[in-house]
């Protein structure tokens, strides 16, 4: 038995466990199994941002979604005096620039990390190879996404601001 | 209003292609001592699916490359033993008559060219000069075959250092391209992903595929040559699958090595001919069966750009040519159309589908 136990420490890779724990514990991946989770593990790009590094600049053609899995990141966009005007800070766990996946548009804010970060990216083109490859996980994936932009869409059509403009 | 945005680079990708170029240039120059580690770094990013398939089970890969090669060693070392006499007197064999069989199949051609002339009704410099004019680049080619089957062999002893070589490039897998996006400005790190996935689709495909090709061109021709009772059937089989990296050129040396081996065996045209039969039947499968599968994932070049960048290749790089002309030309292509897809998308020249995005949300 513990022959077995030191065999299956000597062969599992604790880093990659601990990646797909990661994964599962997102909303955007949690319906996913466990060795569906593995192959969207090696789909995925790392990488490391220092304290103020840009991610991205709004108006940059996104390409790629980004999850945040430590530090902090920052959403802004240019003031009236061009000064930059926080729109969102994002923590660990949460994801952003999904709507890259869906078509290559510019980006319509700036990201920058505030403090040392990690951030994994899926590009656009590895969820396409995803989506032919392992439908299960690019479906998953999508109607998520459907469902994020409903919500926000829904959120819109119904904010009193914007209907009183268009009456 | 300010813009805040840093100015936006004009040519993301002329550092690439800058890099790219210098790597040509000395691949040219150091092509005969990079050989072996550019055959390796093609042995291991072939195999490295397989790596990757386990790696995905959550398996470490060091250990997984370490059991897959000790697995490796002892399958060869069982099949070694089993066929040691097989392949040592094969080898010894291929190498006392294989300039012999060349030698006489010469002889038989241009005994036929000799027959042919005096039939002609045709004064006798007429028709060798119609024949000189006609035959003379294969007379020419058939001379110097024996030089070329023989100038294969050493790429055939890589054979250890390749695998060996290709190990630590296995260990090392994924790491590479990571620590390129590490490296990579990161304004650009979704470009540079970009690139790095196209090249690998390219790459890939090709590799993955010539690979299936030459191993399906291996074993049917191993098996049928037996079957026929062709000697050295093992070399005929590897030489005609190593040249078949280069498209026909393997049914070609099958025809000619395998031909000539069997019409000295036998003493007959028949047996030259079986032989024919048998290498062209090959080639029917692989266009019927295997060409479909491997097409799909093919990097779609005009049959005469794979030409003309074989020739170049070959010309340039010699035998390393041959083998990289293709896939470094799909290399080439992919940069080109990231580029492009780049340049369209800033620019704005991207059609957007947006057709029912008027409709209320309902």
């Amino acid at each position: 038995m513990s022959a077995l136990k030191t065999l299956k420490r000597w062969f599992v890779d604790p880093q990659f466990s601990r990646k797909k724990a990661f994964l599962r514990s997102l909303d955007i991946f949690k319906d996913l199994h466990d060795g569906e989770l593995g192959q969207l593990v090696q789909a995925l790009h790392s990488r490391n941002y220092r304290e103020g590094e840009v991610i991205f600049v709004e108006g940059d053609i996104g390409r790629a979604l980004f999850v945040l899995e430590t530090g902090a990141v920052e959403l802004t966009k240019p003031g009236p005096g061009g000064e930059p005007v926080v729109l969102y800070q994002l923590k660990p766990g949460d994801f952003f620039g999904e709507m890259a996946l869906l078509e290559s548009l510019p980006r319509t804010a700036t990201a920058t990390a505030t403090e040392k970060t990690h951030l994994h990216l899926l590009y656009k083109s590895k969820l396409d190879a995803l989506l032919n490859g392992a439908p299960r996980i690019g479906v998953t994936i999508m109607s998520h996404l459907a469902r994020l932009l409903s919500a926000r869409l829904r959120r819109l059509s119904s904010d009193p601001k914007l209907v009183a403009a268009k009456q | 209003m300010t813009d805040a945005r840093p100015a936006r680079r004009e040519f993301p990708f002329l550092p690439v292609f800058l890099v790219g170029g210098l790597a040509v240039f000395l691949t040219y120059h150091a092509r005969a001592a990079l050989t072996p580690f550019l055959l390796a770094a093609a042995f291991a990013y072939v195999l490295n699916p397989i790596v990757s398939y386990f790696e995905a089970r959550g398996l470490r890969r060091v250990q997984l490359v370490v059991c897959g090669y000790l697995g490796a060693a002892a399958l060869a070392a069982f099949v070694y033993a089993g066929m040691k006499n097989v392949i040592l007197a094969e080898t010894e064999m291929f190498q006392q008559r294989a300039p012999a069989y060349l030698q006489r199949l010469q002889e038989a051609a241009y005994a036929q060219q000799v027959m042919l002339t005096k039939k002609l009704p045709l004064p006798a410099k007429v028709s060798e000069h119609a024949f000189e004019s006609a035959l003379g680049g294969v007379m020419h080619t058939l001379q110097e075959l024996p030089a070329r089957v023989l100038g294969l062999l050493p790429f055939l002893a890589h054979a250890l250092l390749i695998p060996f070589i290709g190990f630590f490039f296995l260990l090392d897998g994924p790491a590479g391209i990571e620590g390129t996006i590490q490296a990579c400005p990161s304004r650009l790190v979704e470009q540079a992903i970009h690139l790095l996935s196209e090249i690998d689709k390219a790459l890939g495909n090709y590799l993955r595929g010539l690979l299936i090709v030459m191993t399906v061109i291996f074993v049917i021709s191993f098996l049928g040559l037996i079957s026929l009772g062709i000697d050295n059937a093992l070399m005929i089989a590897a030489i005609s699958a190593v040249s078949s990296v280069v498209p026909y050129f393997g049914l070609l040396m099958g025809i000619i090595v395998g031909g000539a081996m069997a019409f000295y065996q036998f003493g007959t045209p028949m047996a030259f001919v079986k032989v024919a039969v048998l290498f062209l039947a090959i080639r029917g499968l692989e266009e019927t069966l295997i060409q479909p599968i491997i097409a799909r994932h093919s990097l779609h070049m005009h049959a005469m750009t794979n030409l003309l960048v074989l020739i170049l290749g070959g010309e340039l790089f010699g035998f390393l040519g041959l083998v990289f002309a293709v896939p470094a030309a799909g290399v080439l292509k992919a940069l080109v159309s990231v580029t492009w897809s780049w340049y369209t998308s800033e620019r704005g020249l991207e059609l957007v589908t947006s057709e029912g995005s008027g409709v209320p949300y309902t």
